[in-house]
């Protein structure tokens, strides 16, 4: 039997996690997809039975900071284990073959899976110089082409691949965008975030394990179940929210007594993702717990939303600069329209009064 | 006192008046003829003179809030929002806006120019529901003054030829003589001669040098020559070196109420320089509301330059000898309260409040406050000449109501005035109305409370 | 750009370049214009003291109106008042005239601020209701009234439905809107009668120095 052939559940025993551990981990599942419990068997089935199906990673402009989250837990986990469910046929960071094998092994899962792998893309897509980023003398925009035109799906893991991330920050040296603004006729799901929860991820993928299909998903075409609610309404700061105390500075009482970061610059109001619920590294904490605001990082364009440290009620734009340059304009049109009104009354005054010629009672009268 | 008109006379010649005056209008001469174009063109330029910093910047502060529209007598009355006072200075308004306005360049394409219909609609608005009273301005959140500038509108409708009849009489009337009601310098003699004879002394005319000038009206001259007989009997008791002029009698100027700002000049002009001329110190302008800020306020506008004699209105004179002590009253007993009404232009509109009260006190009357007054007082109803206006009888009926329910729940059972007009509007709307409240001029109270010949003359030994 | 970041960025810095052009424009415009002075004696003196003294005995309502305009009056007063604590002393705003002048000053709690916002809002609604039911009012307003109490409405509205992010818009979206009510209330102000801000003082000063010319407190 080589390694691919392997169920699931064959890999769980051999690896000696007990049942019991794994129905609880798609109990888990289920509930994080907002799935009813009746459906926790059928999980389980679906994931013990299948065969891995074949997957492709591409990494363009990142920093492999999305790998590093999803496998390196600290522990072994059941999460770490559907990397191992999955055939990663190609994933140029972790994958020991190099070179050509490597593209060789591409092309081989490709052909051989046509048009049912999936593709997960981390890293940003430079459509400037070609040169900017390259695998193997390709660059990445014809890469993420050729192998989108044979997958079933995409999953975008990060904000980079999702929205453009960090390349695609102001000045965009780049010319950065993201894959859904290069691919337009294959599902797209996007896992943002910098970098995406774990249990996130995985639970994406074993929805799409278990059901064939990918989970609900929002105007962002993120998964509805992590991504439907803000952290600020998650929060469990919020109460301090709603009166009105706040943390002035990272080390003030407020902030000994973990009362809100909104002064601190928290985006929790404007982010959608699960940190509040999820948490990181196996339900530990989450920044804010950690008595740093929300940095936004699962939304668009989070990096030029003005500072992090920026409440977000300032103004971005606003500055002195731009009030001065305006009152210098103002006070510009006001004098003119003094002048203009002066000159007009000077002129009403020193024209001969109409009003004043006589009438012919007047004219009578005199 | 000595009686200069019997009770009874003065009623003849009030019915007689009243006749007359309600016929004015039918006896004027027909309205100049202009063009739809001149009307808006003249009106406009009256408007855009008009409006300086000040205007502007008032015009510019208004919330429409309303609050105005519950200090007028004729919105009070009625309850008809056309009366609302800061509706008064809508065209005023769009006039400044479309050309003089520092948003004018936005402004100017959408709003409207102004056009003949819209003044014809003023006419109503600043003639008949306003009479200048400023009570308004004094409820105003932003202190506009919508009295003045009703008077501005007021130039602006007799520009474009617009003045209500019985007014273009009347200013024709003074424009021609210099006098109102036919009050021609052959009646004010005839009048003064009579007075004289009821006095007993002599009344000096044309006296150059002469400290003090006693001016009167037209209406007086017909009708008050109890006010005017009051006036000379006190300043002679007093022992004032005063006079009367032939040249400057009539202190009412009906430029200034019609609109017809250039008569209005003229007829100043004309009075500041025959009292220039007669060198007197002192003006004693007529218990005649407008004829006070006319000469007083107006005296300097009228010759482009300061003048150096002092404006002083009837209850201010006497006011202030009373309380400086140069005329002693003798106080009687006056067991029936009495109301005292501050006509708006001595009052709101010159600051004439104290003297006429130091006056009643002095004269040991029960002075029993209206709720509103001072600069708070409402206006008789038929102020500004309104009460010349027949078209407006029905809002000066409303705004008589107003002022008599004041003075009734004051508890008054007795009024006096110190304008002739006001007085008008109070005989006409007592028998409109069936009231029968005493109406008494000031100048007449303080004669009636002189000392005994005998005693001053004592005194004086 | 999603709306958030229109609002937060270009929205607002439009909205301000306009606020300042048109509250110079308009107040050096005025200020400029040729006056015109009387001639005549003053009955009193010390004009500039009375007009002064006007400017700031306006904001009492002389007794004998009490009848007829208190209630108006007493609106008035409390919006102004709520508006001023809403808009200068709510936490999250202290924070924004932080972000723009580079200081902020002690804001007040939002026990407090809320329940005087809420009462500044609905004060605004009652002028407004009033305005369009009362026939002396109707009469007399205009577009310009109308709209300057909807416009300054808008922003206590979004703001409430922001901090209690009640209704069915996701929170940026209603802060957005928030930001573009504000946004509007700047545009809106120095071409509106909200403009009274820098008139109503000088108005009540140059009746107080007519009146007091004649004797007359005003
Ligand atoms: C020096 C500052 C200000 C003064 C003296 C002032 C004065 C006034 C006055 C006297 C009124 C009329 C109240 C009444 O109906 O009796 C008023 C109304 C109003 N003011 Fe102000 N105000 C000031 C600042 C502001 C500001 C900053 C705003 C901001 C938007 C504002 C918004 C309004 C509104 C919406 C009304 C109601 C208008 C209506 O009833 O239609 N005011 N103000
Ligand atoms: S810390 Fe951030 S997410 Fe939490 S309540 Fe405050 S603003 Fe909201
Ligand atoms: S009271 Fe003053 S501010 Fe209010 S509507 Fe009348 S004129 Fe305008
Ligand atoms: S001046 Fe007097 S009569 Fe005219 S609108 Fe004002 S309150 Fe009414």
């Amino acid at each position: 039997m080589t390694k691919t052939d392997l169920t699931l559940g064959d890999r769980l025993q051999a690896r000696g996690v007990s049942r019991r551990a794994f129905l609880k981990y798609c109990a888990t599942t289920a509930s994080l997809l907002a799935l009813p419990p009746t459906m926790v068997p059928h999980i389980a089935n679906a994931l013990e039975s299948q065969r891995r199906p074949s997957v492709i990673w591409l990494s363009f402009q990142e920093c492999t900071g999305c790998s590093e989250s999803i496998l390196r837990s600290n522990t072994p986990s059941i999460e770490s284990m559907i990397f191992e469910t999955i055939s990663l046929d190609y994933h140029h960071t972790i994958m020991a073959a190099s070179g050509h094998q490597a593209e060789e092994a591409r092309k081989i899962a490709m052909e051989e899976n046509w048009g049912n792998y999936l593709v997960i893309v981390d890293g940003s897509v430079p459509t400037g110089n070609m040169g900017y980023s390259t695998t193997a003398g390709e660059s990445n925009i014809d890469t993420l082409k050729h192998v989108a035109e044979g997958a079933a799906a995409i999953v975008c893991m990060g904000t980079c691949s999702a929205f453009g991330g960090i390349p695609y920050a102001n000045p965009n040296p780049t010319d950065a965008v993201a894959v859904s603004d290069v691919i337009k006729d294959k599902p797209i799901v996007n896992v943002p975030g910098c970098p995406p929860i774990p249990a996130v991820m995985t639970s994406v993928l074993a929805h799409y394990l278990a059901f064939g299909e990918l989970p609900e998903l929002d105007h962002l075409n993120r998964p509805k179940v992590f991504y439907g609610q803000n952290i600020h309404d998650r929060c469990y700061r919020r109460p301090f929210y709603e009166r009105g105390q706040f943390a002035e500075s990272f080390d003030d009482e407020g902030a000994k007594k973990g009362w809100c970061l909104y002064k601190l610059g928290c985006k929790g109001p404007t982010t959608y993702n699960a940190c509040a619920v999820l948490k990181w590294n196996e339900g530990t904490s989450f920044p804010i717990e950690a008595g740093h605001g929300c940095l936004g990082c699962s939304e668009p364009n989070f990096w030029d939303a003005g500072s992090f440290y920026n409440p977000l009620s300032t103004a971005t734009h606003l500055d002195a600069g731009t009030v001065a340059l305006a009152g210098a304009v103002g006070v510009g049109v006001g004098a003119a329209a003094g002048a203009a009104a002066r000159s007009q009354q000077k002129k009403i005054k020193a024209a001969p009064a109409k009003a004043f010629t006589p009438t012919k009672a007047e004219e009578e009268s005199q | 006192m000595t009686e200069v008109i019997t009770k009874q006379e003065r009623e003849e010649a009030f019915a007689m008046f009243y006749g007359m005056a309600a016929s004015i209008g039918e006896l004027a001469d027909p309205a100049p003829e202009m063009t739809d174009e001149e009307r808006v063109e003249r009106a406009k330029e009256v408007f855009l003179k008009g409006i300086d910093n000040n205007v502007a910047v008032q015009l510019d502060a208004c919330l429409h809030c309303g609050a105005c529209a519950q200090a007028c007598q004729f919105f009070i009355g009625t309850e008809d929002p056309k009366y609302t006072p800061i509706h008064k200075l809508d065209l005023l308004k769009k006039v400044y806006k479309r050309e003089l306005s520092p948003l004018s360049w936005l402004l100017k394409p959408f709003t409207p120019d102004i056009t003949v219909e819209d003044l014809r609609n003023q006419v109503e608005l600043v003639y008949d529901s306003c009479t200048m009273c400023g009570r308004c301005n004094m409820v105003c959140p932003s202190a506009i003054n919508i009295g003045d500038l009703v008077s501005l509108n007021r130039s602006a409708m007799a520009a474009a030829g617009l003045a209500p009849a019985e007014l273009r009489y009347m200013r024709d009337g003074q424009e021609a003589d210099g006098t109102i009601f036919g009050a021609d310098e052959d009646l004010f003699m005839f009048r003064i001669q009579d007075i004289q004879q009821k006095l007993g002394f002599e009344i000096p005319l044309n006296k150059k040098g002469a400290d003090v000038l006693l001016m009167t009206s037209g209406l007086d001259i017909h009708l008050f020559a109890d006010a005017t007989g009051g006036a000379i009997e006190t300043l002679h008791h007093m022992g004032v070196d005063y006079t009367l002029a032939t040249d400057a009698y009539e202190g009412a100027n009906f430029g200034s109420l019609s609109g017809y700002d250039a008569t209005k000049k003229k007829l100043t002009k004309h009075s500041t320089e025959a009292i220039e001329a007669l060198g007197v110190k002192t003006v004693i302008v007529p218990e005649c509301g407008h004829s006070y800020p006319a000469l007083r306020f107006g005296a300097a506008e009228a010759m482009g330059r300061p003048v150096n004699f002092e404006v002083m209105t009837v209850s201010e004179y006497f006011g202030r000898a009373v309380m400086d002590g140069r005329l002693k009253l003798e106080k009687k007993s006056h067991p029936k309260p009495i109301a005292l009404h501050d006509p708006c232009k001595v009052g709101r509109w010159g600051g004439v409040f104290d003297e006429p009260r130091e006056i009643l006190k002095a004269c040991g009357y029960d002075l029993h406050e209206t709720e509103s007054n001072r600069q708070y007082n409402f206006c008789c109803g038929g102020g500004a000449a309104n009460f010349l206006l027949p078209s407006a009888d029905k809002l000066k009926r409303v705004g008589y109501r107003v002022k008599m329910g004041e003075i009734e729940a004051a508890g008054a059972e007795e009024l006096v005035v110190s304008c002739g007009s006001c007085r008008m509007n109070f005989e006409v709307g007592k028998v409109k109305a069936g009231d029968s409240i005493p109406v008494e001029s000031l100048a007449a109270i303080i004669a009636a409370h002189l000392p005994k010949k005998e005693t001053v003359e004592g005194d004086k030994v | 750009m999603t709306l958030l970041e229109f609002a937060r960025g270009p929205a607002l810095q439009w909205a301000a370049v306009i606020f300042v052009i048109g509250m110079l424009w308009r107040t050096l415009g005025l200020l400029l214009m040729l006056r015109s002075r009387p001639l005549s004696k003053d009955r009193k003196k010390g004009l500039a003291g009375a007009g002064v003294k006007t400017m700031f005995s306006r904001f009492l309502l002389p007794k004998v109106f009490a009848k007829r305009v208190g209630f108006q009056y007493l609106l008035g007063w409390i919006w102004h008042v709520g508006f001023v604590l809403t808009v200068f002393f709510f936490q999250v705003h202290v924070m924004f005239f932080k972000g723009l002048v580079g200081f902020g000053w002690p804001a007040l709690p939002n026990s407090v601020v809320l329940p005087v916002a809420a009462v500044s809002l609905g004060i605004l609604v009652i002028l407004l209701v009033r305005r369009m039911t009362n026939p002396m009012l109707r009469y007399i307003s205009n577009f310009n009234d109308y709209s300057s109490v909807i416009v300054t409405i808008l922003p206590f509205a979004t703001g409430f439905a922001t901090f209690t992010h009640i209704g069915v818009l996701p929170y940026e979206t209603l802060l957005a809107l928030h930001f573009l009510s504000v946004a509007l209330l700047l545009v809106w102000f120095p071409f509106s009668k909200l403009f009274h801000v820098i008139t109503v003082l000088p108005s009540r000063y140059i009746l107080g120095v007519k009146f007091w010319r004649r004797g007359v407190e005003a």
